[in-house]
């Protein structure tokens, strides 16, 4: 299917169609990690997965590279899921650039985007100039973002897609996309294991011809679930049992859900620590539980099954705190609060208080930006910063365990073993461990007909496809099946990428458009004789019928079985035909020739040798309009010998025959081109036959 | 060729009988529904026994007894084994329509027909599906794609579309095409020309559908003006459909006018039952999901409903005027029937009917006009057994004991026997003891001592009775201890076993008092008695049925123009009255087989495929119309190089064909174009339209029919010789595309 970048095919590509060739280019999260976005376009169709901002930065410098596409072309945006390094700059994109085409998400996606934005909105401290988008920008994206479930297959302007589910969040998605039977998949963040409440990452049921899916662990393995859980569970667990406080600094959402999904089910099992408090403190978290209360059915069969006796998202160990004034420091307890590096707010209050006991532990639950407090404790240094510039001693336990839901290397390798994509596309991922995973797959793949690119941001990778067009033939001109060089002639429809052929007298039958005849009818002043009409037009067409209306009694005259003139009174005539270019053209002589009469009586003569020799002159004419309309088409056109005419188009020679069309090149596209162009130009010279049949 | 397609119906044709239709495409049998009705009638599903063990597949439309009630008993009973279809909120709401029906029947009478078990595991083979998912079938069905879609009426019903090689098969049933306050309308419109449409003739004849809004209004005026004048007002209602749709009307407009009269919702299952729609929300309409989205306000967080799952809580509630909707809508069994008794005497209570009673049951007696004033009914209680009776149940019971552990032990003998025989060297003797320990246990509960002691036979055939011993030697090798791996391994489900623990019973959520109902094993009786009912209550029913009437029923089949009709689902009069109406104006083919009688729907399409070859397509322009785009073509077949029928160019110049105008004129569209064009423009009579002066352009032919079926359009122009005249002929021509 794809073809790679040979000199030959080069050479073929001016041929073949422009739409076969298809482009993905990353304008975000290429050989990065942080504000996701991929182009893609096959087709005429263009489709953008994801729009992230990287958190990183603030204003337009967090954005993809949304210039170097034309916003107004994209036919379909799919966002996977609700993080603000994939969701983010959407509110910009639908608001403040040329963007009109359709946005799609998951029910919880979206239900969770909203609050997530508006809290990102209010909590960013930028200057206005920088802000991108504010609250009102996200009240009115929410009008035009549309839904999509799991499975639910959506088509819009041909192009088909569903989702499947990804892991790593509440309603994360992967994306299949079907254009004209090439299949796109886009990972956005997924995990493949199963975790407390969340599935584990759907395998397609078909492969896809490309996978573009994310890299962020690289080669990494992760440590088993079991094994994390525990680790987490015991620390917590002797830490407040020795009277000291458990720190846990997450962001408000999703991992975090998962954290006290395990603490109220470890709080259940052991009544010896029902005096503990476990204490979520973010105001957002706790507006989105009714969103995870909610959503079950995107859960996995445990959770649904716990569902069955109560919903486990309305946690009975733990309460909700709203700020640190709620908060009465003690004795031992557990608190996870936001934000997850430690930069500021609840979070770094608590460590402020807590860092110098050692009876009191902090454990950081996930991957951790550089720069962070979070990523230094890590090192477990001797002294750390206040927030109010004081110094103070490092005395508290720090534990880095990690409940990161991205796809370990084992993870990816199966993922794409089972799939087997010819061509994988990795993004979201540090430049370094992108190589060192696709040095690896490498290594899984070794029978060359897998490619793998790491393309950067706005960089294209081109593929082409050759995609089949399938016709099918029904109706009339099914009736009977044809073989080799017969001819089929019928209207094609085209809808989407499906194409039909039928007859037109099946075109209502088959599809939602109709057919119809116009009738003309039009009345001309005449006041002659009608047996002067009869004899003129007998003498300029072939076949006039001459008969009697039955009605009326009155003469009627049928030309070329097209058009009726039929005398209506004895002041006017008629004319009726049923409308096409010939019958127009017909009637519109006959008309002529009617006034003429009025008007004066010309005389016909009969000029017979002038006809004749008219029909030499003729010939010469058609030769020289013919060659003229050649050299204006090629170009380069010659009269070679035996009255053949030599067409050169770079480099490229075409001999054409005048006498029987026939042409003889080398290059199979010259040729046809310069065939369907004499036959064009014949037909265009010639008299137009007047029997249509 | 064409995809065979054969309909039978098993039972809801000419008559109002619960839906299930046979359906074989290509051999597959399709079973469309598997109802059954309140009065759970044995004898209605004969046809269904017949060809049961013959599905392969089922399909489930909408979560009541009328859509899927059979499915426990045929499971059970007939030999149905096949998988089935439905959505995440009819396989969840039907499993508690299923329940709320078993449990409300056993407190009245020794149902034995199916029991909770048999609902769960008739339940637990049902494949969920989403909207538009597209389920590719394997094994015998490889080839054919499944899909629910939306159909309104209930939450998560579904039209059902089955497609093989192109062709469609629609099963749209109970559909409604309004936009309810929880559910969207139905897409039904969106497919264009299936090859067949099965659909239901049920509403044909009623087309006297109210404003929503007026009938709303009505709706709560009557119940309002009842409870103020101290009356109590009873809705029947089904377990989990309709009702979700009248508790938001009910909620809304109590949080309006600020009411203090409570609303009841007493079913068996009720708390279940909204604790799972809350959470179906991305099945509702696009209003709910929308202020959930934006507010996080679930409509169903019901606010001035209170849930009942038994009628003792009802009888404690404070007294006072109150509005109880409680389950069956027929009044056939459940707490409705009981509270029908009790309030039918007191002219101040109301009994508000929201949709037709079944057939043969009490609620339609009721609806007859004019309403009977006594009604006779037979009321049965569940009472548990006294005196002599217990004695006499209590020694059956011993003497079933037992005789079931003589039985067992004769059994463990035998199995002692078998098992010590040849296996001498069993390292676990007393295993066989043990074990039927516990499965006396288990089945006989406080009687297993006796059997214990009565079952503790030596085995004749052991060597020599004796306590087991182990020899504790270990392996050892020259590098210690041999050490089996697997005993280091930790176990996985480990970490899952608290939450299982908490978890319990996968499928078979109950209400707690619905448990103790169930797990009730205290002897008890029915007993029967037949009062006379006066109704001298109030009776009023409207329409809360959730269905496209008759009007609504026409047009949209009419827009969907399948090739090939089947009606089914009505009666005799309605049926008839459709076929009439299709046949006159919609299309050719209308069937309405009767029960266990075939009709073939195969369509008689010829098709077949052919590949466009490249050069041929680079000649074609298109022309874009609509959302399709179209084009002549004149080719050649040829073969390509994988022996497929392909279509090339032609080789000679084609002969001209007869030039073909495309487009569908509609009269008003164009006038406002002419108008636009600064032509002068009106309708005169019959239709014409007169553009100028004297040029009159009309459609001619038949014009009563839609969507295209009836052919190409004919178009007269007329008029005098004059500039005007080629003006609008230009510019009609210019509707079209010429080809």
């Amino acid at each position: 299917m794809a073809s790679s970048s040979t000199s030959l095919k080069r050479r073929e590509q001016p041929m073949a169609r422009e739409g076969d060739q298809l482009i993905v280019t990353p304008l975000g999260a290429g050989n990065e990690v942080g504000r996701s976005c991929v182009y893609m376009s096959f087709r005429g169709k263009n489709i953008l997965f994801d729009c992230g901002i990287n958190p990183a930065y603030s204003g337009m410098a967090a954005l993809p590279y949304f210039d170097e596409i034309d916003p107004s072309i994209i036919d379909v945006l799919l966002i996977t899921h609700f993080h603000l390094d994939h969701a983010a700059s959407l509110p910009y994109f639908l608001e403040k650039t040329t963007f009109k085409g359709r946005v799609f998400m998951t029910h919880a996606t979206k239900a969770i985007y909203k609050l997530l934005l508006t809290d990102y909105v209010k909590v960013s401290k930028v200057s206005v100039e920088d802000m991108l988008f504010d609250e009102h920008d996200i009240n009115k994206s929410m009008d035009k973002i549309e839904v999509i479930d799991f499975h639910q297959t959506v088509e819009v302007n041909g192009i088909k897609f569903w989702c499947y589910t990804a892991g790593h969040v509440l309603g994360a998605a992967m994306f299949m996309v079907d254009i004209a039977g090439v299949r796109i998949l886009y990972t956005g963040d997924y995990s493949c294991e199963e975790d407390r409440h969340l599935k584990a990452a759907e395998l397609p049921q078909f492969s896809p011809d490309i996978c573009i899916i994310e890299s962020t662990s690289g080669v990494q393995l992760h440590q088993s679930r079991y094994i994390r859980e525990k680790r987490f569970t015991d620390v917590i667990h002797s830490t407040v049992a020795q009277g000291g406080r458990v720190l846990i600094p997450a962001f408000a959402l999703g991992r975090a859900q998962e954290l006290l999904l395990i603490l109220d089910e470890y709080w259940a099992n052991h009544p010896d620590l029902h005096n503990i408090p476990i204490y979520y403190a973010s105001p957002l978290a706790k507006k989105c539980m009714a969103v995870y209360q909610t959503y079950i059915l995107s859960m996995n069969d445990r959770i649904r099954s716990q569902f069955a006796n109560s919903n486990p998202f309305v946690f009975k160990h733990i309460s909700a705190l709203n700020s640190i004034d709620d908060f009465r420091d003690v004795g031992p307890c557990v608190v996870m609060a936001s934000p997850g590096g430690l930069q500021s707010g609840f979070s770094r209050q608590l460590f402020d208080i807590w860092c110098s006991d050692k009876r009191n532990a902090c454990i950081i639950p996930g991957y951790m930006v550089e720069g962070t407090l979070a990523k230094t404790i890590i090192n477990e240094p001797k002294e750390v910063t206040l927030m109010n510039g004081l110094t103070a001693p490092l005395n508290m336990q720090v534990h880095y365990i990690s409940f990161s839901a991205h796809a370990d290397y084992a993870q990816t390798s199966t993922f794409l073993k089972e799939l087997r994509p010819p061509n994988i596309i990795l993004v979201h991922g540090e430049a370094n461990e992108m190589m060192r995973l696709k040095q690896k797959l490498f290594t899984e793949f070794p029978d060359g007909n897998t490619r793998i690119m790491t393309p950067k941001n706005c960089e294209s990778v081109e593929m082409y496809f050759n995609s089949e067009k399938m016709a099918k033939t029904i109706g009339r001109l099914a009736e009977k099946t044809p073989d080799v060089g017969d001819s089929v002639s019928g209207i094609l429809v085209k809808k989407g990428f499906t194409y039909q052929i039928m007859a037109p007298e099946d075109l209502h039958v088959f599809s939602q458009l109709s057919t119809a005849t116009v009738t003309q009818r039009i009345t001309i002043p005449f006041s002659g004789a009608f047996g002067v009409i009869t004899h003129r037009l007998g003498k300029i067409f072939e076949t006039v019928e001459s008969s009697v209306d039955e009605e009326t009694g009155l003469p009627v005259v049928v030309v070329h079985e097209r058009v009726t003139v039929k005398q209506e009174s004895e002041k006017h005539i008629s004319l009726q035909w049923s409308s096409d270019p010939i019958s127009d053209m017909v009637s519109d002589s006959i008309v002529a020739l009617v006034l003429n009469i009025s008007r004066e009586v010309p005389k016909i003569v009969v000029e017979e040798e002038i006809a004749v020799k008219s029909e030499e002159e003729n010939e010469k004419k058609v030769e020289k309009v013919i060659y003229a309309l050649l050299v204006s088409l090629f170009g380069d056109v010659k009269l070679g010998e035996n009255g053949k005419l030599v067409i050169s188009v770079d480099g490229n020679v075409a001999h054409l025959d005048k006498e029987s069309g026939d042409v003889e090149s080398e290059h199979e596209g010259l040729k046809e081109r310069v065939r369907v162009a004499f036959h064009r130009i014949q037909s265009a010279v010639k008299p137009i036959p007047l029997s249509a049949d | 060729m064409g995809t065979s397609v054969q309909v039978s119906p098993l039972s809801g044709v000419y008559n109002e009988n619960p839906l299930s239709y046979l359906v074989s495409i290509d051999g597959f049998n399709f079973l469309l529904d598997c109802g059954w009705n309140d009065l759970f009638d044995p004898s209605l599903l004969e046809p269904l026994s017949r060809v049961a063990s013959t599905i392969d597949a089922v399909l489930l439309t909408h979560p009541d007894t009328l859509h899927l009630g059979a499915l426990p008993y045929a499971m059970k009973k007939l030999g149905l084994s096949a998988p089935v279809y439905a959505t995440e909120p009819v396989h969840r709401l039907g499993l508690l329509t299923m329940y709320d029906q078993f449990l409300s029947r056993k407190q009245v009478s020794d149902f034995d027909l199916f029991t909770l078990d048999d609902i769960d595991s008739a339940f637990q083979n049902v494949i969920r599906l989403t909207y538009s998912q597209n389920y590719h079938l394997s094994g015998n069905g490889e080839g054919i794609v499944i899909a629910p879609h939306v159909a309104g009426h209930m939450l998560g019903g579904s039209i059902w579309k089955i497609t093989k090689d192109g062709e469609e098969v629609v099963y749209a049933v109970d559909y409604n095409h309004r936009k309810e306050r929880h559910l969207n309308g139905t897409v039904l419109q969106s497919f264009v020309r299936p090859a067949v449409l099965i659909t239901d003739a049920y509403n044909a004849l009623y087309t006297n559908q109210t404003q929503s809004h007026h009938r709303d209004t009505e709706f709560l005026d009557t119940i309002s003006k009842h409870l103020e004048v101290g009356g109590n007002v009873l809705l029947p209602v089904d377990t989990a459909g309709r009702v979700l749709e009248l508790l938001l009307i009910l909620e809304q407009h109590w949080s309006q006018r600020a009411f203090s009269f409570p609303i009841y919702f007493l079913t068996y299952v009720s708390s279940s039952t909204i604790d799972y729609v809350k959470s179906f929300l991305e099945w509702m309409s696009d209003s709910i999901s929308k202020s959930f989205e934006t507010s996080r306000d679930n409509a169903f967080l019901l606010r001035h409903v209170t849930l009942l799952i038994n009628k003792t809580d009802l009888d404690n509630a404070p007294p006072g005027p109150k509005v109880v909707l409680a389950s069956m809508a027929s009044l056939e069994a459940g707490f409705a029937r009981d509270i029908f008794v009790e309030w039918a005497n007191d002219p101040r209570n109301l009994v508000l009917f929201t949709e037709t009673g079944q057939f043969g049951t009490l609620a339609r007696m009721l609806q007859s006009a004019p309403p009977p004033k006594f009604v006779k009914v037979t009321m049965s209680k569940r009472v548990p057994l006294a005196g002599e009776e217990l004695i006499a149940y209590e020694e059956e019971q011993n003497r079933l004991k037992r005789e079931e552990a003589l039985r067992a032990s004769l059994v463990k003998e035998e199995e002692t026997k078998a098992s010590l025989g040849p296996d001498e060297n069993s390292s676990e003797p007393m295993i066989i003891d043990t074990k039927t320990t516990h499965d006396v246990v288990g089945s006989h509960g406080p009687a297993y001592k006796d059997i214990l002691i009565d079952g503790f036979v030596p085995p004749s055939s052991s060597v020599a009775p004796m306590f087991p011993f182990y020899d504790n030697t270990a392996d050892w090798d020259e590098y210690g201890e041999v050490i089996n791996p697997d005993d280091y391994v930790i176990k996985d489900e480990d970490m899952d076993r608290g939450a299982m623990h908490a978890g319990g019973d996968v499928d078979g959520r109950l209400d707690e008092a619905t448990a103790s109902l169930m797990l009730d094993t205290r002897p008890s009786k029915v007993i029967s008695n037949e009062l006379i009912v006066t109704v001298s209550c109030s009776l009023v029913k409207m329409d809360y049925e959730g269905r496209s009437d008759g009007r609504s029923i026409k047009s949209t089949i009419a827009h969907v123009s399948p090739l090939k009709l089947v009606l089914v689902h009505a009666t005799a009069e309605a049926t008839e009255h459709l076929k009439q109406h299709c046949l006159n104006s919609i299309c050719p083919h209308v069937y309405a087989p009767k029960i266990e009688e075939t009709v073939d729907v195969t369509s008689d399409l010829c098709a077949y495929k052919v590949q466009l070859s490249e050069k041929l397509m680079s000649n074609v322009i298109f022309k874009k119309l609509g959302d399709s785009e179209v084009a002549w073509v004149d080719s050649q077949v040829g073969k390509t190089e994988s022996e497929k029928r392909c279509l090339q160019p032609m080789a000679s110049a084609a002969a001209p064909h007869k030039p073909v105008l495309v487009g569908d004129l509609k009269m008003q569209d164009f006038k406002q174009f002419l108008a636009s064009k600064g032509v002068q423009v009106e309708f005169a009579g019959g239709g014409a339209l007169r553009c100028g002066e004297y040029v009159t352009l009309r459609k001619v032919g038949p014009t009563g029919q839609k969507g295209g079926a009836s052919g190409p359009q004919q178009i007269l122009i007329e008029g005098p010789l004059c500039e005007d005249y080629y003006k609008v002929r230009d510019y009609l021509y210019s509707q079209f595309y010429l080809l």
